[in-house]
């Protein structure tokens, strides 16, 4: 026992790998870190990213052993083929759109100014800081059900306004009754939701700028205004394309709160691409739509990467 | 169901390390990479065994059945039943409940791809079962089903799971069906019911000073009573509907009115191709004009409710009239609305139309089939035999308050109760005003009612366009729908 005890011993003194780490290959250890990774991601990142491309190319409900291969027809019915279909998917393209605008800019209008007020105070900053970001942590189903109650005929914004004799600005059949307020009531709440995390961004930008560039500038006569847009505002400048990207990826993409607040109405008002991809999906019966619903879901993912590169060549330009 | 670690055996085998093949190749190599590789297997093995393992119970050839509802309160009244079929026949049954409803679809989507599907499930019936049964994940029951066991069932029922020629004939050329023989029944009815039910709060009619006890008999007395009712309450006064879901106003509302209002055939003509008589006809508008008199009298909100959430508010008060069908008695109870608080009538009759009376023919609601991966054929068989039965079937409309597919005949009142028995008496009528909701052979084959609910939803309670306005659109919505079947 001594004796290999002792040769033991001395391997370690000469700095020699112990016999059982010499037995286990560093590739082979490496692998077996990364392979539940690499499994994981081949299952359910590219064969489902492959199946669902292929999808969009066939007729399928689901439950047939055999796709039907249609070629680029379910594109070409989303986009104009289909006289039921297309009318449909350029309503809601055109609510997406809406959408698609207005939460970003309405974010960065708020956020930004909320994020340099928050800069400049000290006392309290982080129990603001806190109170902003509530929304962000709470967000999900069960607020947009709140939300629900909060904008019906008896719910409390309309019982605040009458109550503030702003009776006339109430709506009697709720905020997402009445189509004229319907799809601008779920771009408030997309915007409620979406400003914690850009005011966090724009606030982490803003502690990221040297003082000294500001004090410079103060002391060369620049008001607080001119501070905020010759200085500020183009150092924030990545924070923003990033905030507005995002935004854009939300409105593109999402569809619970469509889902959950309205089903896309009142008579379809609120109907908006991702909510049209989730429906033939999943509720169009067992009708063969699954294909359209892939198709339409890769006219999204096109879009997406159109408006990330528009974005990376703001980004360069911007540096 | 049980043959999860069956089907997982062979692959083990494949990849032991056990084998004498594979321990005088590790043998000959002799390097701590093959033994390396022997460990990891074996202990992907392990883990490979103890996920087949999980996946089966021990198998009890024909003794132990699985079944799937989309509805949570079928699913309690069947559990309930199979202690009984348990007692009688020896054979389990457990029950599972999948809600909601596009949930309960993608989950037999993925269980079809996995093979992980159930012996029993309960499905729509006439259109979600036949789509299921043409995409072949369940059994041709024809052979099984005799005519004694067709003859328990309502008449207007018994071939709600039947591929017939016709319905093979009006399917679009890519549709499954065409592969389909005439003649396959892929489900038997189990639950029955009809739309177009209005339930009417007695306490609001008699505070409208209207008599609680007497249903409006045509559809300018039901305006009058709901006039009087707003009158009344204009918050909590009007009529409840979940027009989040459109086609409810189209499908439980407006076709009922219009059937009864035009006949049958002047109303399929209403959704013929070509559309020589559609909606844009005089037909069609006077119809959608009769509709859109609701409009002063539709609760608040109405269009952002569903339909469990229209029901539930009318339960609580918030409404006076409730639209549902024979199957929301028993959600307005679960809701705290006693039965004998609540007056039923059909969407009745306009004085004006060309009947005067109207009567709904109850179609089948679910009903039950045995897929095609189940090896306890025989037991699946006797489990819907069974449950179908006059015995079985009272037992589940009981505990469930939901109306049988299976004629209970004079049994009807001590097992359903009165008032859910009383219901029954919407179902019959002259046969040429009875409405048959289930009668879909005059749409076209890839028919989305939601399309044509939403334009009903903007004529009314929205009145975002006319009755003249929205004839002739409806007529370019279905004339879309006929061109898109191809």
């Amino acid at each position: 026992m001594s004796t290999l005890t002792a040769a033991k011993r001395s391997g370690r003194l000469r700095g020699e790998p112990p016999e059982r780490a010499r037995r286990l290959p560093e590739w082979l250890v490496g692998w077996a870190f990364v392979l539940p990774a690499v499994a994981l991601f081949l299952v359910m990142g590219v064969y489902t990213i492959g199946s669902g491309f292929a999808l969009s190319f066939a007729k399928w409900n689901g439950f047939t052993p055999e796709w039907t291969w249609v070629g680029i027809q379910n594109y070409l019915d989303l986009l104009y083929a289909d006289p039921s279909l297309a009318p449909e998917f350029r309503a809601a393209a055109w609510h997406t759109a809406q959408v698609m605008i207005a939460v970003p800019v309405l974010t960065v209008v708020i956020s930004l100014p909320l994020a340099v007020a928050l800069n400049s105070i000290r006392r309290l900053r982080s129990v603001l800081r806190s109170v902003y970001f509530l929304p962000y942590v709470t967000s999900g189903i069960a607020v947009y059900y709140a939300w629900r109650y909060v904008l019906e005929p008896d719910g409390a914004v309309n019982l605040l306004l009458r109550a503030a004799g702003l009776g006339s600005l109430a709506q009697p059949q709720g905020f997402l009754g009445n189509p004229a307020t319907a799809l601008p009531t779920l771009i408030v709440v997309l915007v409620w939701s979406s400003v914690p995390i850009a005011t966090l961004l724009y606030l982490s930008g803003l502690q990221a700028i040297d003082p000294n560039m500001i004090e410079a500038a103060q002391i060369d006569g620049a008001a607080q205004r001119q501070v905020l847009r010759r200085i500020v505002w183009p150092l924030l400048r990545p924070i923003t394309a990033a905030i507005v990207l995002l935004g854009v990826r939300d409105a593109l993409h999402g569809f619970q709160i469509f889902l959950i607040m309205t089903g896309g109405g009142p008579g379809g008002h609120t109907d908006v691409l991702g909510l049209q991809t989730y429906r033939l999906s999943f509720m169009k019966g067992l009708a063969q739509t699954l294909g359209v619903a892939s198709a339409l879901g890769w006219l999204l993912f096109a879009g997406a990467l159109l408006l990330t590169l528009v974005n990376a060549r703001m980004l360069r330009r911007v540096k | 169901m049980t043959t999860g670690a069956k089907q997982c055996s062979p692959v083990m085998a494949s990849i032991s390390p056990g084998g004498s093949g594979a321990r005088s190749a590790y043998r000959r190599r002799g390097g701590g990479r093959a033994r390396t590789l022997g460990v990891v297997i074996a202990v992907l093995s392990g883990v490979l065994a103890a996920g087949c393992g999980g996946a089966g119970e021990p198998a009890a050839e024909g003794r132990a059945l699985t079944m799937w509802t989309f509805k949570k309160s079928h699913a309690d009244a069947l559990n309930k039943a199979a202690g009984q079929f348990k007692a009688a026949t020896g054979i389990t049954v457990t029950v599972e409940a999948i809600t909601p409803d596009d949930v309960f679809v993608s989950k037999i989507q993925s269980a079809a791809q996995t093979g992980g599907l159930p012996d029993v499930l309960e499905l729509h019936a006439g259109g979600e079962d036949l789509e299921i049964g043409a995409s072949g994940l369940v059994q041709d029951l024809a052979a099984d089903v005799g005519e004694e066991w067709k003859r328990r069932l309502l008449p207007t029922t018994r071939d709600a799971g039947l591929m017939t020629q016709q319905r093979i004939d009006l399917a679009a050329n890519d549709s499954p069906f065409k592969s389909v023989k005439a003649g396959t029944l892929f489900s038997v009815p189990f639950t029955a019911g009809a739309f177009g039910i209005v339930y009417a709060s007695k306490e609001k009619l008699r505070a409208a000073g209207l008599d609680a006890d007497t249903p409006p008999k045509t559809w300018e007395d039901f305006l009058a009573a709901l006039k009087a009712t707003t009158a009344k309450d204009p918050a909590r006064g009007g009529l409840s509907l979940g027009l989040k879901v459109s086609q409810t106003g189209l499908n439980w509302i407006y076709q009922p009115l219009a059937h009864s209002y035009l006949g049958r055939d002047r109303f399929q003509a209403l959704f013929a191709k070509g559309a020589q008589q559609g909606f844009g006809s005089p037909d069609g508008i006077r119809t959608l004009d009769l509709y859109g008199r609701l409009t002063p009298y539709w609760m608040p909100g109405s269009t952002t409710l569903g339909i469990d959430e229209a029901d539930i508010a009318f339960a609580q008060g918030k409404s006076a009239f409730n639209v549902g069908g024979t199957f929301t008695l028993a959600f307005l109870a679960q809701n705290g609305m006693s039965p004998d608080k609540v007056l039923t009538f059909p969407i009745p009759p306009s004085s004006e139309g060309a009947h005067k009376e109207i009567s709904m023919s109850p179609l089948a609601l679910t009903s039950l089939a045995v897929t095609s991966t189940t090896e306890n054929r025989a037991a699946a068989v006797k489990w819907l035999d069974w449950v179908t039965s006059p015995t079985g079937a009272g037992v589940v409309a009981k505990n469930s308050l939901d109306l049988p597919a299976t004629d209970l005949g004079g049994e009807a009142e001590s097992l359903l109760g009165p008032d859910l028995a009383a219901l029954q008496k919407h179902f019959t009528g002259p046969a040429e005003s009875a409405y048959e909701a289930g009668d879909t052979t005059f749409f076209p084959s890839d028919y989305d009612q939601v399309k044509p609910g939403n334009l009903l939803t903007r004529l009314t309670p929205l009145g975002e366009v006319t009755a003249p306005q929205a004839g002739p659109e409806l007529d370019k919505i279905m004339g879309a729908m006929w061109k898109s079947t191809k």
